[in-house]
């Protein structure tokens, strides 16, 4: 009887599924093959401020293993002020945009929750600030456990904490969720900040933004899209260098697209792009926020998928002693761990994970006596079980 | 009822399914591990290790004679010596496993290409730490060619960076210090394989990851791949970058040493695969000897016929190599390319057909260079 039951359910499921590909018909608009879209002849797409602070990221995260930098040259390289010299390409310097403001930053998230944006930015500052008071100073030394230092992984030398944590890991991957994922999700994405002030009312008249050519609206949707693809060779067809391009989301993307059982994410998430921008030109608001879901979701994915591959890569590593294997592994953990709270659910306001749960977790990881010197693959498994089951994936999957 | 039925017989399909890709293969494997493990440790690795020993023994004398005595005729004897235990580890790189694992004897033996700014840093300043990996590319092999054929153009000068006294003392000293290094990292492995390693390996004959046959097989495999074909080969060729570099190729400084040291490698990476004892033509128990008992199992292409034919055709056309592999790059890169590309072929046979045929997973991943 529950057997008949049971198979009754699965019925409906396929039949429901199957009845959902019938509503793509609805959809009038045409996804675009390339992301160019114009107004009188002229390019209406711009997102310059999002390129210039991946760059400055890059820099950054760059000097975080230089161990010459003093701290303040690095913590300004996070905070750039315009004009100051805290960059080696003159055009960051003369810029007036940071990484730091952009920081835990979002409409949605943080606007009403400056104690939680304030204490995020002063992790990250406290981070930069301990590569250089930890790990500078101990350069030419051996790590073991308990003393910072380096340490070798396969070929490559990677400069730890007393703890094992590779702190320029940390910051690098850190960002992909605080600045990346939470300016795209939780703020240009956002119908609050799409739909603000006159911009539905400007944005049917095509009403343009002062002294530009695109609406407000475009704009903001660019500027979503500058943050996954603004470092592209070629920005109107990225995936064709997808990868490449940057060390932080659009790296990542590519990383869970190359995974069997994520293959065609990228796409995903590159068509609700096209399709959600063709949308606002053609004033669809509901399939404009339709993409706006499928990117949430799936770049929330991409952030899910990566911390579980690399707790567990980390647990295998540390299993056969290979420990500089593991703690680079595990500080990349850590990044996407804390990155966690700014991926979104779909059609809500939360997240997966929320700041104290995410804070929590690093404290679980880094919790026995010297840190990942001594981690315990049981909390490593439980992590990862954690967000297995609140993402819905399948943990052999992730892992690979 | 029809219903059931049918769920019955899904279910048990999948059950059914599920068993035939777990690898069920085992069961049936009979083949003497043990009997391999003990012909690799004492006919091949253990010997292996004794002679590249021996020779960084008289590498390091000699090293201390010229130091010594700096002239042109004692820096000659120094190359020959540099020369051969350079061949000499060629047929123990391969086995990166126990001591040798957890000291990356092959990081500090033989990184290229060699950071000379850094190395003359050292120099300059007496104060270093080779232990350290980040001092990986500043030692070695590849730092021993850079300080007895790069450091000049010519012989007399190279002599003359030994015997004034404004340099003497500091080329020296660094010079011993790698020879010294060298050898005794080898003897602290070797020490190991004769002093209980030995029966820890040949005791380890599960057929776990963690086993003997497991990890060695897979080392052998990231050898061939990692360093055999990507070192000394794909590198320098640029297959990775897509601009060949002259300079990475290995033994760079002596200029016509590379091949020579490729085709030692190569020998090595032929002879351990037939189970061939070290020093001599004689068979044991190996790779081929496996794969042949398990095709009697399981009746599938002769993977070990197939693999020895493509080390005939990887010889036959590396052969056609100049004895610089920088000469090489830097006149017909093709050749290089083409060489790389029968590597490749085994790599493919040993990484899919023999692993799946020995049921072993590979336990190493592609560096991601993140």
């Amino acid at each position: 009887m529950k057997i008949s039951k049971l198979y009754i359910g699965l019925l409906f499921t396929s039949i429901s599924l199957s009845s959902c590909s019938d509503d793509e018909s609805t959809i009038s608009i045409e996804t675009p093959t390339n992301y160019s879209f114009s107004r009188d002849g002229s390019s209406t797409v711009s997102f310059g401020g999002q390129t210039t602070r991946i760059a400055m990221a890059e820099e950054l995260i760059s000097a975080l293993t230089d161990e010459t930098k003093s701290k303040e040259s690095l913590l300004s390289m996070f905070a750039h002020e315009e004009g100051d010299s805290d960059f080696s390409d003159a055009e960051l310097n003369a810029s007036s945009k940071s990484v730091r403001s952009k920081t835990a930053a979002s409409n949605d998230f943080f606007s009403n929750n400056t104690t939680d944006a304030s204490a995020i930015k002063t992790q990250l500052d406290n981070w930069i600030g301990s590569q250089h008071d930890e790990v500078f100073p101990q350069w030419e030394v051996q790590a073991e456990s308990g003393t910072a230092g380096q340490i070798a992984d396969g070929e490559s030398t990677r400069y730890i904490s007393a703890n094992g944590v590779e702190y320029n890991q940390l910051v690098g991957k850190s960002l992909i969720g605080a600045l990346m994922v939470d300016q795209i999700l939780n703020n240009y994405l956002s119908t609050a900040v799409l739909d603000e002030a006159t911009n539905i009312e400007d944005n049917d008249a095509e009403v343009v933004a002062d002294g530009e050519i695109y609406t407000t609206m475009e704009h903001k949707w660019d500027e979503a899209y500058g943050y996954l693809y603004g470092a592209s060779v070629d920005a109107t067809d990225p995936n064709a260098t997808l990868g490449d391009d940057d060390s932080f989301l659009n790296k990542y993307v590519a990383k869970v697209d190359a995974n069997q059982y994520y293959t065609g994410i990228a796409d995903d998430i590159f068509d609700a792009f096209k399709l959600g921008r063709a949308a606002i030109v053609a004033k669809d608001y509901t399939v404009r926020d339709e993409q706006a879901e499928i990117i949430k979701e799936n770049l929330s994915k991409v952030i899910a998928v990566r911390a579980v591959h690399y707790l567990q890569a980390g647990k295998d590593a540390v299993a056969t002693q290979n420990y500089g294997g593991a703690f680079h592994d595990l500080s990349e953990a850590l990044g996407f761990v804390y990155s966690l709270q700014f991926t979104r659910k779909p059609n809500s306001e939360a997240s997966y994970f929320s700041k104290n749960e995410v804070d929590q977790f690093i404290e679980d990881i880094l919790a026995e006596e010297n840190g990942l010197w001594n981690v315990s693959a049981t909390t490593l498994d439980d992590i990862s079980n954690e967000i297995v089951d609140a993402f819905d994936l399948v943990l052999a999957e992730a892992v690979e | 009822m029809k219903v059931q039925q049918a769920l019955f017989i899904l279910l048990t399909a999948s059950i059914f399914y599920s068993c035939d890709s777990g690898g069920d293969d085992t069961s049936e494997d009979n083949f003497d591990r043990q009997a391999m493990l003990v012909n690799w440790a004492d006919n091949i690795i253990i010997p292996a290790y004794q002679d590249y020993e021996e020779k960084l023994e008289t590498l390091n004398q000699e090293a201390n004679s010229f130091a010594n005595t700096p002239t042109a005729n004692q820096l000659v004897v120094l190359r020959e010596s540099w020369m051969s235990a350079y061949k000499a580890w060629q047929w123990v790189a391969m086995f990166e496993i126990g001591r040798a694992e957890t000291i990356g004897l092959q990081g500090y033996t033989n990184s290229y290409p060699v950071d000379v700014a850094n190395m003359l840093a050292n120099i300059e300043s007496g104060n270093y730490n080779l232990e350290l990996p980040s001092r990986r590319d500043q030692q070695g092999f590849g730092g021993l060619d850079y300080l007895i054929n790069g450091l000049a153009d010519s012989d007399t000068e190279i002599v003359a960076r030994y015997a004034d006294s404004n340099t003497a003392e500091a080329h020296q000293t660094y010079l011993t210090d790698l020879t010294s290094r060298l050898l005794s990292l080898t003897s602290d492995v070797l020490d190991d394989w004769q002093n209980g390693y030995r029966e820890t390996f040949v005791n380890n004959d599960g057929s776990s990851a963690t086993g003997a046959v497991n990890k060695l097989t897979n080392d052998y495999i990231f050898y061939f791949e990692k360093h055999l074909r990507a070192s000394k080969v794909g590198v320098p060729a640029g297959v990775f970058s897509g601009t060949p570099d002259a300079t990475d190729v290995e033994a760079y400084y002596s200029t016509s040493f590379s091949k020579a040291l490729f085709k030692e490698a190569l020998a090595a990476s032929e002879a351990f695969f037939n189970g061939r004892h070290f020093g001599s033509g004689t068979l044991g128990s190996g790779f081929s000897d496996y794969l042949n008992y398990l095709n009697t199992i399981k009746e599938g292409p002769d993977l070990v016929e197939i693999i020895n034919d493509q080390f005939s055709v990887i010889a036959s056309t590396s052969d056609q190599l100049a004895d610089s592999f920088s000469d090489q790059i830097k006149n017909d890169n093709t050749l290089m390319l083409n060489t790389y590309d029968e590597l490749q072929t085994n790599v493919i046979s040993f990484k899919i057909d023999m692993l799946q045929a020995l049921n072993i997973k590979v336990d190493y991943v592609d560096a991601d260079g993140d």
